[in-house]
């Protein structure tokens, strides 16, 4: 490819020196392969893509008054335990509640908090109140109340997926707590059964710390 | 009858324009480079379908490791000055002026107070072994000393924000601190708890968790 000019071959038959004609041409190639591998070094620090934020709002930690707190039925209340090896154990309601297990993928969390939305609907239909994001119209909330209580075995994954599952599922009302002893039992010895104290049912009422 | 010879391309490819390419994609490259700030741990955040985007400026980013250490990453220069001079006779810390220049210009930093001018007079992996993360009390919240680096970074910036406002500068550019969560997929939650519950404590409940982007199975319906 390069272009060489040859030596010794500058005389003329006659035997004048003419001077050399330089060619125009300049190799690029090394040029090239400087660029390129200059190119792949910046494209490879560069951090091309801005990471995404997932915005969360917890419940204040001061001490809430009665007339702040909203009720709902025991009925309308789904509880999601996050569990150790990418678990969820979750019940219904309260009073004999059911522990069941899945998993986070799209046929397991999903189906529950969809199945369960679709019964708190057939039974007590859905609310319809003003949209925060187009003000004027109105906007269809579920009744359902979803509380999210990861366990100390639960890896932060698990935390980002149920909350994401709320997102896609279109939940409006959840909050995260922390998990108390008895639910801890609970998922050791399901056949037991939820039994919370009058003092923790007054403890929950109040905000739960 | 004429014989037909194929035509002999020359070997020799003109590399002008290509070059031309090279160089113009070289320069782009280059101006929108931002360098890497060395992060103390890597973290490998896990996915969800929130489309929202990290704002670039004003963030105050708590790093969570796989193992549960915490690490602090506030964004400015001038917040950062005031913060670590307060932290420095807050806790005794006996930074000299070259230190404490040294920790404005670091990224994420995390290290008991007591392991602080150690941390900071150490270089590379020597540093990365002393950033064994803030401590965090989650009995005694005036004990707590990521309680207390959050608490004068925000202030460190709020009053950065009202200065730079007075002198005339575009709110937009400067805003208080957006309190960024970034953890690693394999975390363990009670690492978590600590942090939500120091930053619940300290009246902040609103925050970010950062996450890379997923597909919204809605969406793709």
């Amino acid at each position: 490819m390069a272009e060489i000019a040859e030596q010794g071959g500058g005389g003329s038959k006659d035997g004048k020196v003419r001077s050399k004609k330089m060619s125009t041409k300049v190799d690029f190639t090394a040029m090239v392969d400087l660029a390129f591998l200059l190119i792949t070094f910046f494209m490879l620090t560069t951090t091309l893509a801005k990471p995404n934020i997932m915005p969360i709002v917890m419940p204040e930690k001061k001490d809430l008054k009665k007339e702040d707190l909203e009720e709902t039925k025991e009925s309308q209340v789904l509880t999601l335990m996050l569990g150790a090896n990418d678990k969820v154990y979750y019940y219904e309601g309260i009073t004999d509640a059911k522990l069941d297990s899945t998993d986070y993928s799209a046929e397991g969390v999903r189906k529950v908090i969809l199945g369960k939305k679709d019964r708190v609907k057939a039974q007590w239909g859905e609310d319809e109140k003003d949209d925060p994001k187009n003000p004027g119209q109105k906007k269809i909330y579920s009744k359902l109340s979803v509380v999210i209580k990861p366990t100390k075995e639960s890896r932060y994954k698990n935390l980002v997926d149920t909350f994401d599952e709320m997102k896609i599922c279109n939940v409006a009302r959840y909050v995260m707590l922390p998990i108390s002893k008895v639910e801890e039992d609970f998922i050791k010895n399901p056949a037991a059964g939820l039994k919370f104290s009058a003092e923790d049912q007054a403890a929950a009422a109040s905000g739960a710390k | 009858m004429p014989k037909h010879k194929p035509k002999r391309s020359s070997p020799s490819l003109d590399m002008t324009a290509m070059c031309d390419v090279a160089f113009l994609l070289l320069t782009f490259f280059i101006l929108t480079a931002k360098a890497k700030p060395q992060e103390t741990v890597t973290v490998d955040t896990p996915s969800s379908i929130s489309e929202a985007k990290l704002p670039e400026v004003g963030t105050l980013t708590i790093l969570v490791s796989k193992e549960g250490n915490v690490y602090l990453d506030p964004a400015g220069a001038p917040a950062r000055r005031a913060l670590i001079a307060t932290m420095n006779t807050q806790y005794n810390m006996g930074l000299s002026t070259a230190e404490q220049n040294k920790f404005v210009n670091m990224g994420s930093f995390g290290a008991p107070s007591g392991d602080f001018k150690r941390m900071l007079s150490a270089e590379g992996p020597e540093r990365a072994k002393m950033s064994t993360g803030i401590p965090i009390d989650t009995v005694d919240i005036n004990k707590s000393e990521l309680a207390s680096w959050l608490h004068q970074a925000r202030l460190a910036q709020f009053n950065y924000k009202k200065e730079a406002i007075s002198e005339g500068k575009n709110p937009d550019e400067v805003k208080e601190y957006a309190i960024v969560v970034k953890a690693d997929k394999d975390t363990p939650f009670s690492a978590i708890e600590k942090v939500i519950n120091t930053l619940t404590d300290i009246n902040l409940n609103k925050f970010n968790l950062i996450t890379s982007q997923e597909g919204d199975p809605n969406k793709s319906e």
